[in-house]
Parts: structure tokens; sequence; C-alpha cells
């Protein structure tokens, strides 16, 4: 009789349960610029019934109709916005799930620095969710209906994952926004024309990327700009470069093994500069000329043109960033705070200035590994 | 004697290295942060001299008093009313401070899980479980602290483990960019965190054998500088710059940790075990507080003490501080003098009265 009272005074500790289907799982996020208000915020909610249909058969049958839902709210800040978002639903907004925060386009060009405090501050979302800015408003990027993946979160989820753009988390948003002069990069969602299969249909995809100064969306890259500046940023994971010999007709495919990139920071009588050194092994994977690979020859000639073509797209890069858009995304503040950290001190607040100004050299080794496992064609260096 | 049970030299060490290093993790690196910067890994290494200089005191007085806590043989040196002003301003000490303890524990799990309950359940439902252990005596405690510690430690470094990919190493240059005295100004909280270990004085006398205290305490020093070291410097490379932005940088680590997109949201898990080293370092400054107390008033057991005590730290726990921001406010300017007075000054004061009295009690009687 005892034991059963004392248990009744630990049940007590359930008095604000929350079972799983008391809450609204919010997959993604999106947050614009409002029209009435400051910011829209607009959700995507997990339906859980969805799932079961696709459990039963054994496989989703791709059909991924129903299984989440958008909504969205205004509201002075994130948080405000949130609470009518609660209003109109009959489930309480769990945020522990999201995973992906979409910004909208003209909110990005009002700036984001004030948007990010609630993603640090609150104790649900996760500082590891990617970050996005869309085309347009975010809210049609959420509602789009990918065919291969549930729905629009995972969709971006995935993509970003495999590095060929850049990926940006909340923690490294944040960091790049407290750096001197706040630039940052977050990958650029646009949406892939419908497809031929269905007309309807509307597939985000990341197309580049955009810019940041001072908390501020300040221009885009395209998507070749964009590999450009996965280099000296050392995320470049995988890739394909297609090469042509001087006078040869056809091409030499390659694909990247793997890449490191280190930044070398140098001041000389005022002068600052940065050495960008990367070092590459990549693998033939087609070859559409008539030249035989296992000529060292050859191979001398095909790396040096592979690092020419790295280095150009870099040079396409910087040129964009550093002289157009005047954006430090490449941590060059850091690195040069790294190795000198008195002159760092005096000139900090001149680096707006000084950055523009910052001579950029490249010294790109390239080695080819390998070359694939049979050749396809007859070869001109086997004959002679 | 009131204490029958005895402990280990590695009972002793884990003890005072969980009374010291649980809270420490989780507020050590925002305090000192804010001064240190980048160089917050260096903090807990100035911080250390206070933990060394503050063993060596206390190892030499029980070995002027063998058998004795600080609590008694205050009174033997300074003499019944003298010792016993000061050994109820050490002991009202070290209830302001096991209530602060049981405030940190409850603030934490408030903040990052449940921000509705009222914290006096969060404190009072852990006061209770310490409260079990402590009527069971130090013996039971040195069990749990042998138990639960290496689990604890375990997981402080898997961690950092799980986040080697997100890990950045160069975070940390340049290093002591503005000299030396950043990382010095941050260490101020780290000298309190160590200063605790004062409370060793009531375990001494509790060992089976005694001749290497020395030894496992500084050890002790050493395993809790070295961790505080770790888990900054893991911070570090993980959140660069935003590190000073961050209250709990190690549960934000834990949060951040995803392996193979499977195996990640496990805060929960993490912070579950960290309890338990919670737990240990609850349960020494309780059962401390008590043995100090029923010493101060020379009863012949502390049994009948833990239940009116473990409520007066609850209630202490809610004035001791108004709000979290004061709190935090509080570890990186006044707590640390505070703690540094009572817990340095005190020791130092009874060691020079001892060794001063030893000296012409010779000289009298040849």
């Amino acid at each position: 009789m005892l034991l059963l009272c004392l248990t009744s005074i630990f049940l007590t500790g359930c008095w604000d349960r929350t079972e799983v289907n008391d809450l609204a799982l919010i997959l993604a996020a999106g947050i614009d610029k409002g029209e009435n208000k400051n910011i829209e915020l607009s959700a995507q909610i997990y339906i859980p019934g969805g799932s079961q249909g696709g459990q039963q058969s054994g496989m989703s049958n791709g059909s991924s109709s129903g299984q989440s839902f958008v909504r969205s709210a205004e509201g002075e800040t994130i948080a405000d916005a949130m609470a009518r978002l609660q209003e109109e639903l009959t489930r309480e907004v769990f945020w522990g799930q999201n995973e992906v925060l979409i910004i909208g386009e003209k909110l990005a060009k009002a700036g984001i620095s004030d948007e990010i405090d609630f993603w640090m501050r609150h104790s649900e979302p996760r500082i590891r969710a990617d970050v996005f800015v869309s085309k347009g408003r975010s809210k049609t990027v959420l509602g789009a209906k990918p065919e291969l993946e549930r729905d629009a979160a995972k969709q971006l989820r995935k993509i970003v994952k495999t590095h060929i753009g850049v990926k940006v988390t909340v923690k490294d948003l944040s960091q790049m926004l407290s750096g001197e002069s706040a630039p940052a990069v977050l990958p650029w969602v646009e949406k892939l024309p419908p497809s031929l299969m269905d007309k309807k249909k509307e597939i985000p995809i990341i197309n580049g990327a955009a810019i940041f100064k001072e908390g501020k969306m300040v221009g885009r890259l395209d998507d070749k700009e964009t590999r450009g500046i996965l280099w000296p940023r050392n995320e470049i994971k995988s890739g394909m470069i297609t090469i042509s010999i001087d006078d040869e007709n056809g091409y030499i495919s390659l694909n990247l093994l793997r890449s490191h990139t280190e930044l070398i920071p140098s001041i000389k009588n005022g002068q600052w500069s940065m050495h960008i050194k990367t070092n590459a092994d990549l693998e033939v994977v087609q070859n559409t000329t008539i030249l035989n690979l296992f000529n060292p020859k050859v191979i001398k000639k095909s790396e040096q043109k592979v690092a020419d073509e790295i280095e150009q797209r870099e040079r396409l890069a910087f040129s964009e960033v550093q002289e157009k858009l005047n954006s430090d995304i490449f941590d060059f503040a850091n690195e040069f705070q790294r190795k000198y950290p008195q002159i760092w001190k005096q000139k900090k607040d001149e680096w707006n200035e000084i950055f523009p100004q910052v001579a950029v050299s490249f010294e790109t080794k390239v080695k080819i590994k390998r070359n694939g496992l049979a050749t396809g064609k007859h070869q001109r260096g086997v004959e002679q | 004697m009131i204490e029958k049970g005895r402990i280990s030299y590695l009972e002793l060490a884990l003890i005072m290295y969980a009374t010291v290093v649980a809270t420490a993790i989780l507020y050590i690196p925002y305090v000192t942060s804010q001064h240190a910067k980048r160089d917050l890994w260096l903090s807990p290494i100035w911080g250390s001299l206070s933990g060394f200089l503050i063993v060596m005191i206390i190892v030499k007085l029980s070995k002027l008093y063998p058998g004795k806590t600080l609590i008694e043989y205050g009174e033997l040196i300074l003499g019944r009313t003298l010792g016993k002003i000061i050994s109820f301003i050490y002991l009202f000490f070290l209830l302001h401070d096991t209530a602060i303890a049981f405030r940190e524990y409850g603030e934490f799990i408030e903040s990052a899980f449940l921000h509705k309950t009222p914290i006096i359940f969060v404190t009072g439902s852990i006061a209770l479980s310490c409260a079990i252990a402590v009527h069971g005596g130090i013996e039971t405690i040195g069990r749990c602290a042998t138990i639960f510690l290496p689990i604890v430690l375990a997981l402080y470094i898997l961690i950092y483990v799980f986040l080697i990919p997100d890990l950045n190493v160069k975070n940390i240059f340049p290093i002591m960019q503005d000299g030396i005295m950043p990382s010095i100004k941050g260490s101020i909280a780290p000298h309190a965190w160590l200063s605790q270990f004062s409370l060793m004085s009531f375990l001494i006398p509790l060992l089976t054998n005694q001749q290497k205290v020395m030894k496992w305490g500084m050890f002790s020093v050493i395993a809790s500088v070295l961790t505080m070291v770790f888990i900054n410097l893991g911070n570090l490379f993980l959140f660069g710059g935003i590190i000073s932005n961050l209250y709990f940088p190690v549960f934000e680590a834990a949060r951040f940790i995803s392996v193979g997109s499977f195996f990640e949201h496990i805060e929960s898990i993490v912070i579950a075990f960290w309890v338990l080293g919670g737990f240990v370092q609850l349960s020494s400054f309780f059962y401390m507080l008590i043995l100090g107390t029923s010493q101060w008033l020379t009863l012949p057991s502390y049994k009948q003490f833990v239940l009116p005590i473990g409520f007066l730290i609850i209630i202490f726990s809610v004035w001791s501080t108004p709000s979290f921001e004061e709190m935090i406010r509080g570890m990186g300017t006044t707590m640390p003098f505070y703690f540094l007075t009572v817990q340095l000054l005190i020791p130092v004061l009874l060691l020079g009265v001892a060794v001063i009295r030893r000296k012409r009690s010779k000289s009298f009687l040849p």
C-alpha cells in the first residue's frame, strides 16, 4: 500500500509529457521577408500516417504525396512567427528533427545575422542543420515534390552531401558571420525546370552559391564559379575534369580522387599576398584522343593541362568574389591573423580595403594515379 | 571517528576528480573564453597552481594532525572559540558551495531539456538520490565513483572522437595573440574550481593508509586540469571563434555529433551519462558538508542530519543566485575570489599558526 502511494509520487514526473503523436515534426523550415510583418516562416511538417503505406508494400513506391505539408505564418521574429504557426496546428511544433533551413532571396539581401540568433539560442533546432538560399520564396521550394526522395528537405540534404556545391551548416554560418566583415557563402537553390516525365513536378536543385557580406547577400556565383571556390576552401570532394591537349582531337576526362589545398599568407613590404597550394590526385575515366596514356610525356602534359584547368577555375572564382563582390569567403582574414597576429591587430579595421588588394598566386600539383582498366581503341603510341 | 568506512587512494582521487570536473566542463569553457578567447585551453593550466598549492597545504596539515579533518584541527590549532568560528565560516562556505553546485546542475538540465519544470524538482530529485548515497556513507560514494567515473571519462573522450571529421586544429592559432594576460584573466574560473581541492581534507582521514596521499592528490589535480584542457581544446577545434557565444559548448558538441547519418541526435544519452558524474560530485559535496557539520557539533553520528541538511541545500540553491545569468556572471567575477579567500586563506592560516605553535612548543620543551 505504501509502495503504491510512493509510486504515485514519481508518476507526477510525467506531468508535461509529450508523446510522439502530440508533436508536429518540422523537417525543413524556410524564412522569407513577410508581406505585412518582418518574417514569414514556412515549415514543412511530417505527416506520420503517410509512411505506413510505404512500410506495408515493403518499399516506398515513389509517390511522395501526403507525407508532409507546408504551412506558413508571419511574425516580427522567427519565434513570433512560430507562435502564430502553432495556432494553426493541433500538435506541438518540434524542431528537433529539423535539418534544413532555407532563406528566401529577399530576406538574404536584407540581412540574416539577426535571424541566425534563433537557431543558435533556441534549444530545439540543431546547429548542424544545412542552410540554403533559395531563388524567390523559400516556401515554393519546400512545397516541391521530388521524384526520388521523400520531400524537398531530403532532396536538398542529399544533394549537398555529395559535395558538388558548398555545404554550410548553421554552425558554419554563425562562424563565418562572426568573422571580420562577416562574409559568408551559402548554396543557392533553384528549381530544375519541369522534367520531361511529368510537367507538374518541379525539383529543387543546387545551382551555384550565394555570397554574403556584412550579413547581407551581395551576389551569386554560377555553378562553374562555385566549383572554383571549392578548391581554395578545401571542400572539394569529387569532380570531373575534362581537358583537351594542344592540337589533338578529342578529350581526356579525369575523375578527382582526392585533393588538399593549403593557403599560405605572406606580407612583404606592405604587400599582402596569398599563395594557394593545391595537391590533387586524379584517375582517367575516358580518353577520346589517340594518345597513349602509358607514355610518361603524355601524362606529364595532361597533368599540366589539368593543373591549368584547376587554376583557371580558381581564377574565375577569385575575379568574381574578390574583385567584384569583395567578400572574404575563403577565410583569408583568419589565415593572416594566424600568421601575422601583430600586423593583423593594427590593420584589422582596414580589412575591407585590403582584401581586394591581396595578390593571389596559385601552385597546383596534379598527379594522375591510374589510367582505368582498359582502353577502347587502338593507340598511336603502341605502333610507333 | 564518526565515519567507519574507509576508502582507497584511487577512490579519493576519483571523488575529488568528480567534485571538480563534473560541472567545470559545462561552465568553464564559456566563462574562460570571455577573457581568454582562443587561449581558453591555457587557462586551466594556470588554474592548476591553486590546485597544487591547496593539495600541498592540506596534505601538510593532515600530516601534522593525522586522522583529523579541517573542522577538527581548526579547533586544535586556534583554540576552541576561534577554531569554532573559523570552522563555521568554512562550513557555511561549504554549504553555499554545495548549493551552487546543485544550482549549476539544475540550471544546466533546465536550459538543455526541462524548460518548464520548476528547478526545485530537478535539484530536489537529485538531492534525494544523493541523500541515499550519503546515508550509505563514504564507501558507497567511493564505489559509485569507481563504477561511474570510467564511463563518464570515456564519454568525455568519445564526444570528441565522434567529432573528429568536424574538428579544425587550425582554430588554435594564433596562440597568445595578445600576450599571456587574457589567458590568465580567463583562469580565475578554473582557479575557483580547482580550489575545491581543499575538500580533500575531509577525505584524507578516511584513507586506509595515508603515506602516498600527496602523490594521489597531485594525480587528481593533474587529471582534472588535463580534462579541462582537453574539453576546452575540443570545443575550440569545433567551434573556433564562436566559442565565446555558446553557454554550454560541451552540450552543443554532443548535439553536433553525426556519424554516418544514423548515429546522431544522441545528446540525451550523453547527458544521461553525464548525470552519473554529476551524481558523484553532488553526493561528495553533500557528504563532506554533513560530515563537517556533525564534527563541528561533535555528534556521534551524521545519519540523522542527511535529510534536514539536504533540505537546507535545496533552499540555499534557490537563494544563492537569482538567475542563470547572474550565476554565469558571478563565475567570471566575484565567485573565484570568494572561493579562493575561504579555501586557500583558511588552510594557509591554519598551517601558519600550526607550524609556529609546533616550533614554540618544541623550544619551550627541550
